[in-house]
């Protein structure tokens, strides 16, 4: 106990003091918490608020650049007030060519003959892009509705909008937020990247670990004050707290740069979220580690260095990948079949629930079947990886290919 | 009684035999060598020994019956393997090590620094080792094997990166610890230094225990008929009952033929007047012996 209590303090130790350590666990949050100081800062100064401030970042605000129309069908009898100024008549196609190539009009539309058969309308414009074409088309819509309808108001604005929903959730603890804002878009994608990266991290620091034992040769030495179990738990564990540090320091600083924005910003509705949602991550992050920190820990126990590490550790950081690949599933449709099937297998679990439970409110009994398996399959790794970590294998340099590992962790060797 | 009694150890790894019914005990207060050539088993003896490795059958006593915790605590290895944590200041390295041997931490601090005074290293102590040299390396890590004062040294190759000067505080210190009470076991191919230290040695080739005794034993076992002679007269070419003689300056070895004694090479040469300022029976150096024992081995594998 003694000794496994030696090796955890100096794995704890040397890890939380290594340099690059420190930078990743304060560089984060500092970044964060500039942008969030300059967010504030230009929000003072423009009087928009975060949430626009971002979309603008995101989509450039569309231009009020006139058009030209000529019109074939002899549809469109008047133009609506609000596009006065945005669209322009032309009597012949030649008429609009020309304008076009003076620059009085940055487009026009050419509504054919049949129009009303086909709804065929050509757009011309000076330049091609093919993918961003659709940008200016809302002006011609709204004159084309305006006119079918004979220019009833009414007819017209449900024609261009005939839901308007508003949703009214059930269930009260479901996390309420405002839908339309974008970072209540980003939340989701945070978390998930967070736990993905803290449990990808403290577990590859485990094997980083392990691998160095063996490249500065300690292993011999080792051998002959520790038991190998002995040196398994002490690493595992100081990780795991090395890597628990990082979640805390993460996702406290998160919540503090939101705090602090959120006072300033009005952005507290848009991140709110139920506490228990630390307590799960606690609880996900550290069998999430577990299982994935004996599985690196076999791998460790295998390879004779770090560079025939990599292709073992590929086929094992597929599983916790796979959550980021469905990751626009996961958020958008948080209780479809695959979103649970993932938040409950083991291997995806971790990372996918987290995902789901910042996206939606998860049954409990489902957060309860996610944490039962993860206890099982970190228990059943944790054994084998144990099993692994003996000596014949630590000090052996032999190499190690993937079919192999995978029959080892199957308990196989 | 023995602090060490290793009996009929064998070890195979897959089809592989590398430790084959070997048998020896050291006793406290020896140096004993283990020697053999690359490959021969030496490793696996001592990691079996070390209880690294289970043997496959056979037995091994440590300070009196199976190895445990307490035991392990009681052993310094420095083993073939050279390690150390080379990002970390040379200091804490050694108190971590001295510690994971039991010892408390403000005892393993002040004892690593007597150390580091005494092998020359104090200045060095808060630099991390990968700035140490090699020897330097060496030399620290013979402070790990020894810095918990354990009953039972096991050294491997201990004087590789050493320069003389060194080499000759390492073996001063051998000796000190041997005449402690402490039990030695020196792994090496250096033959010369085994003559100077070891008492007893065991030869494993192939698995095999092909020698095992005390040096002199092993010697006088190899010791053909052979006279080591120094005169200042010139030998005549035909000696009665003599074969061939070697010559460098004023030394020769004499030969013998099949059935003529030493004593009768003596009285041969008395009668010849030769003045003899040396006469003593030939003994083949370990070198000699570790290459006519392996060369056989080899020959028969």
């Amino acid at each position: 106990m003694k000794k496994t209590f030696l090796v955890f303090r100096n794995e704890f130790i040397s890890t939380v003091t290594r340099k690059s350590f420190l930078i990743t666990l304060f560089l984060l949050p500092l970044v964060s918490l500039v942008v969030m100081i300059v967010i504030t800062g230009l929000q003072k100064s423009t009087g928009t608020n975060a949430g626009a401030l971002i979309s603008n970042l995101m989509v450039p605000s569309a231009k009020t650049t006139l058009e030209g129309f000529v019109d074939e069908s002899s549809l469109v009898t008047k133009i609506p007030g609000a596009y006065q100024f945005r669209l322009t008549r032309y009597t012949g196609e030649a008429d609009a060519k020309t304008a076009l190539a003076k620059g009085q009009i940055s487009a026009y539309y050419l509504i054919e003959k049949d129009y009303l058969e086909n709804g065929k309308i050509i757009y011309v414009r000076p330049d091609f892009n093919p993918l961003g074409g659709s940008i200016q088309s809302s002006s011609i819509d709204a004159l084309m509705a305006y006119n079918l309808t004979s220019g009833n108001l009414n007819l017209y604005y449900r024609l261009q909008n005939p839901v308007n929903t508003s949703v009214n959730t059930v269930d009260s603890t479901a996390p309420e937020r405002d839908q339309s804002n974008p970072l209540t878009f980003f939340l989701p994608y945070a978390v998930t990247f967070l736990f993905y990266i803290v449990i990808i991290t403290s577990a590859s620091l485990l094997l980083n670990s392990i691998t160095g034992e063996k490249q500065n040769r300690m292993m011999e030495l080792l051998m002959t004050s520790v038991t190998p179990r002995q040196m398994l738990t002490g690493k595992i564990i100081a990780l795991g707290l090395a890597g628990l540090l990082q979640t805390v320091v993460w996702s406290g600083s998160g919540l503090l740069v939101l705090r602090y924005s959120g006072r300033n910003l009005a952005l507290a509705d848009a991140f709110q979220l139920p506490a228990s949602i630390l307590l799960w991550g606690i609880l996900f992050f550290l069998l999430g580690y577990a299982v994935y920190a004996s599985l690196m820990a076999g791998i460790g126990a295998l390879v004779p260095s770090m560079r025939e590490a990599s292709q073992l550790t590929t086929v094992v950081i597929i599983p916790l990948i796979i959550p980021l690949m469905f990751i626009s599933l996961l958020i958008q449709t948080p209780n479809s079949m695959l979103s649970v099937i993932l938040s409950l297998f083991p291997l995806t679990s971790p990372v996918a629930m987290m995902t789901r439970l910042a996206a939606t409110h998860v049954p409990l009994w489902q957060i309860g079947i996610a944490l039962i398996l993860l206890v099982l399959t970190a228990v059943y790794f944790i054994r084998v990886s144990a099993n692994l970590f003996r000596a014949q294998n630590l000090l052996s340099g032999k190499s190690m290919s993937a079919k192999n590992f995978i029959r080892a962790m199957a308990g196989r060797q | 009684m023995p602090s060490i009694i290793v009996q009929n150890i064998v070890k195979n790894f897959g089809s592989y035999i590398a430790v084959d019914d070997v048998s020896f005990s050291v006793e406290a207060g020896e140096i004993f060598g283990l020697l053999g050539p690359n490959g021969a088993g030496k490793t696996t003896s001592i990691r079996i020994i070390l209880d690294i490795f289970k043997p496959d059958s056979g037995t091994v006593s440590i300070l009196g019956g199976p190895m445990s915790e307490e035991k392990k605590n009681n052993i310094g290895y420095l083993p073939e393997e050279r390690g150390l944590y080379q990002d970390i200041p040379l200091e804490r390295c050694l108190v971590y090590l001295a510690t994971l041997k039991g010892m408390e931490n403000s005892l393993a601090q002040e004892r690593v620094n007597k150390y580091l005074v005494r092998f020359d290293l104090i200045e060095w102590r808060k630099k991390k080792v990968k700035e140490l040299s090699k020897g330097m390396q060496q030399k620290a890590q013979l402070i790990t094997t020894l810095v918990h004062q354990p009953q039972i040294i096991v050294i491997d190759e201990p004087f590789s990166a050493l320069d003389p000067v060194n080499t000759q505080m390492v073996k001063d210190l051998l000796r000190e610890e041997r005449d402690s009470g402490k039990t030695i076991i020196m792994c090496t191919h250096q033959m010369h230094q085994v003559e100077e230290l070891c008492d007893r040695l065991v030869l494993i080739d192939h698995g095999q225990s092909m020698l095992y005794g005390t040096l002199h034993d092993v010697r006088k076992q190899f010791a053909k008929p052979a006279v080591a002679l120094s005169t200042p007269d010139p030998l005549p070419a035909l000696i009665p009952g003599v074969d061939s003689i070697k010559q460098e300056n004023s030394d020769y070895t004499l030969h013998l033929l099949p059935g003529h004694s030493t004593q009768e090479l003596l009285q041969t040469l008395v009668k010849a007047n030769i003045h003899i300022e040396k006469f003593e029976i030939a003994m083949p150096t370990l070198d000699e012996i570790f290459i006519d024992v392996v060369q056989k081995q080899g020959a028969v594998q």
